[in-house]
Order: structure tokens, then C-alpha cells, then sequence
């Protein structure tokens, strides 16, 4: 049931941004809970990186591309609340997901040092958290 | 927001639960059959129940506000195609999901029993985890619940 007012020419677009997003979000999630587990299981660090590399990031990239293609299409007049967060979650994710990869990969190179895989669980937490917000801002947009 | 921005963020949170669920399960899964240790595949198919509720709350959710969305909107009938299509799918996804787990579980219990029994890899526990009946059901789940939001977006025949 979603966006039920729209243009025949914008689903493509569209279907591609809620699946990258539902992607995206279940993977941080998976990578957010190997993080936290890796501290008991070290072996769980590979899982982790690759996860980040693998599953993520290539989500994150379908979910962003999506919605700037989506974002062309429907020319959103003037420049509201949920659509700035969307933004801000989309590209300040990127940033997020680079320092985790790298920290990722970093744990498994250096498994002696317990920080970077403590610094990737407060990341992934903190971008689950981000995406939740978002979800709800660009599903309701409120204010619109 | 209005009520229908309301149902509709509850009914994308199920989307986002179920999806999201499935993208979890897959990664564990996809990591399962690469390791060979019983004691590592238990920690995985542990962390894989996290998305076993995350898919179990998600179908809730899409089917009790998608429903009530059907009801509240003027523009959507109980009879359109797409709508009926896509509650038949509700169950099949729900069908194939269900026996796929049930699968799944006498794997974690074959592992379990393996890792308390010495934690030896086992042509057994290998081969419970390639099960193609199991991973098609599964695997197939979830494709079906693409279908669903294929529809969901492009609302054929409406």
C-alpha cells in the first residue's frame, strides 16, 4: 500500500529505493549484532567484515542511487523536513559505513585489539537507529 | 500526520521487519554453510532467531494495517485483483517461511547435539545445511514477499 498517488513512470524507482532500504536496514542490523557478539566469539570478525562489504554497502548503493533517481523524477517543490532527513541519513550513512568497514576489516587484521570491533557496534547501533527515523520520516512526512 | 501517513508508517515498519528479517536470516544463513565447526553454526543459527521474530512481527504488522489501509481508503476495494493476489501471497510466504524454519531448526538441533558431542565437523550437519528443500523454502519466502511489495508499488489492474 504504499505511495498510492503516483505516476505509472516512478515505481521502477521506487521498488528499487524500499527494497534497498529494507536491505540496508536489515544488514546494519545483522552486522550491528555480529559486532556485539564478535566480542564473545572473535571468529565472528570475518563475518563481520564481510558483511559490511558484501551485504551493507551494496544495499546502501541500491537504496541511494533509487532515491536520487526517484528524487529527479518527482521534483519535491520547496525543501521539506523529511526529505533533508533522508538526505542527511542517506549521505552522512556513507561516512559511517566507510569507518565501519574500515574498522571492520581492521579487526580482522589486528585481532588482538578489541576497540575497532567496539567502535563498529556504536556505529552500526547508531546508523539502526538513523534508518528507523528516516523509515518513519519518509513513509509519514510529516509537516508535508 | 494524518491517519492515513499513521497506518501507513506502521504498515512500511512490517515491510521494513520483514525485508530487513530476511536480509539478516540470509546473511547468518549464507555464513552457516560456510563454516564446518557445530559450536560456530549454533552461534549463527542463534543470532539467525533475532530474525525469525523481526520476519514473525513484521507479518503481523503488514497484514493487520495493510488491511485496515484497504478498509479506510476510498480508491481501494476489497475486490481489486492486486489486493486479493497479494493476501494469497501473505500466506504462502507465511506457509513456506513456517517449513523452512521447521527444517532449519532440526539442523540447530542436529549442530547442538554435534558441538556437546566433542564439536567435530559431520557429513551429516554439512548436508542438513544444504538441504534444497529447506533452502528453497526459505529462499523462496522471501522471494514471494518481493513479489508482494512488487504489487504493493505497481497496483496491476487498479
Amino acid at each position: 500500500m504504499l505511495a498510492i498517488l503516483r505516476p505509472e513512470g516512478w515505481n521502477f524507482a521506487l521498488f528499487l529505493h524500499v527494497l534497498g532500504a529494507t536491505l540496508v536496514t536489515g544488514a546494519t542490523a545483522a552486522a550491528f549484532a555480529t559486532a556485539l557478539a564478535s566480542r564473545r566469539w572473535p571468529w565472528l570478525r570475518r563475518v563481520l567484515s564481510r558483511t559490511l562489504l558484501l551485504a551493507v554497502f551494496p544495499a546502501w548503493l541500491l537504496m541511494r542511487l533509487a532515491g536520487q533517481w526517484i528524487e529527479s523524477k518527482e521534483n519535491i517543490p520547496g525543501d521539506p523536513g523529511w526529505l533533508g532527513v533522508g538526505f542527511l541519513v542517506g549521505d552522512g550513512g556513507l561516512v559511517l559505513l566507510i569507518i565501519a568497514m574500515i574498522l571492520g576489516a581492521v579487526s580482522v587484521r589486528r585481532p588482538e585489539r578489541r576497540w575497532p570491533v567496539g567502535a563498529v557496534a556504536v556505529i552500526t547501533g547508531v546508523y539502526l537507529v538513523a534508518l528507523v527515523v528516516a523509515m518513519v520520516a519518509m513513509t509519514g512526512k510529516p509537516g508535508s | 500526520m494524518d491517519r492515513y501517513h499513521w497506518l501507513l508508517v506502521f504498515h512500511m515498519a512490517g515491510v521494513f521487519l520483514v525485508l530487513g528479517g530476511a536480509m539478516f536470516a540470509g546473511i547468518f544463513n549464507l555464513a552457516a554453510l560456510r563454516r564446518e565447526r557445530p559450536s560456530e553454526i549454533v552461534v549463527l543459527f542463534n543470532l539467525t532467531r533475532i530474525a525469525v521474530i523481526s520476519v514473525m512481527v513484521g507479518m503481523t504488522l503488514t497484514i493487520v494495517f495493510g488491511l485496515w489501509l484497504v478498509a479506510d481508503l476510498d480508491f481501494v476495494e476489497w475486490s481489486d485483483a492486486w489486493v486479493i493476489t497479494a493476501v494469497i501471497l501473505w500466506f504462502v510466504a507465511n506457509a513456506l517461511g513456517s517449513n523452512g524454519g521447521r527444517r532449519d531448526r532440526r539442523a540447530r538441533e542436529l549442530a547442538e547435539r554435534l558441538a556437546a558431542e566433542g564439536d567435530q565437523p559431520s557429513p551429516e550437519l554439512r548436508a542438513s545445511l544444504r538441504d534444497p528443500v529447506s533452502l528453497a523454502m526459505s529462499w523462496g519466502s522471501g522471494l514471494v514477499v518481493i513479489v508482494i511489495l512488487v504489487l504493493m508499488i505497481w497496483k496491476p489492474g487498479h
